[in-house]
């Protein structure tokens, strides 16, 4: 389903829970509007919170797609 | 400003593991948006010194130790995160640092000040309270 370009990716693998989302956040910060940033997260609590944190924000969600032994997570800033 | 949803947090004690919980909840609400406040009082206090960071002098135990072990980013930086990210205010307790003869300057520089508890019931007013 990872169809879509992803124009940065972030590899949180190894970070602990809330690490990914804060990575995630970070570069979200950073970036302009529209941009899709994926996040690579080896913690499962990270796989479910994320796409809470995205919906609760109001950024829109790619995907998140499950790989051996991680989770490759992409958002698109909103606003 | 009235309709931000808003979240204060009480961090009672030493044990690491309450202290993590605590700043990691406070860290994340902040980064989803909410205003949060956290009050540090009693022996929470004193793991917000500078000496007592530097040197991890902290209370743990089996999960506490496992965070240290794996350098997992404590409290502190968690807090500091929720600050820089988000709309995060840190506290001190008026009473625990007059009875402890402690200094601002002692504690680390993310605190916003040193109150009393009307003072925190005013910023608390209307949201949710936790304490850990």
């Amino acid at each position: 389903m990872s169809m879509v370009s992803v124009d940065k990716s972030v590899d949180a693998r190894g970070a602990y829970c809330p690490g990914p989302l804060m990575e995630l956040i970070k570069t979200l910060k950073t970036s302009p509007v529209n941009t899709a940033v994926e996040v690579w997260s080896s913690d499962s609590g990270s796989a479910k919170d994320i796409p809470e944190w995205v919906k609760k924000v109001g950024h829109e969600l790619l995907y998140v797609q499950e790989e051996t032994g991680y989770w490759r997570i992409a958002v698109r800033k909103a606003k | 400003m009235e309709n931000v949803p808003k979240l204060s947090i009480v961090m009672l004690s030493s044990d690491l593991e309450k202290l993590h919980a605590g700043a990691l909840m406070g860290s994340v609400a902040a980064m989803s948006g909410m205003t949060v406040n956290v009050f540090v009082t009693m022996n929470a206090l004193e793991a917000f010194r500078k000496d007592v960071i530097e040197e991890q002098k902290f209370l743990s135990g089996t999960i506490g130790n496992e965070l240290l072990s794996k350098k997992v980013p404590l409290f502190n930086e968690m807090l500091r995160e929720g600050k820089d990210m988000g709309d995060l205010y840190l506290y001190g307790c008026a009473m625990a640092m007059d009875v402890m003869e402690w200094k601002q300057e002692d504690l680390i520089d993310e605190f916003d000040d040193i109150i009393g508890v009307t003072k925190f019931f005013g910023l608390a007013e209307g949201g949710q309270i936790l304490t850990v």
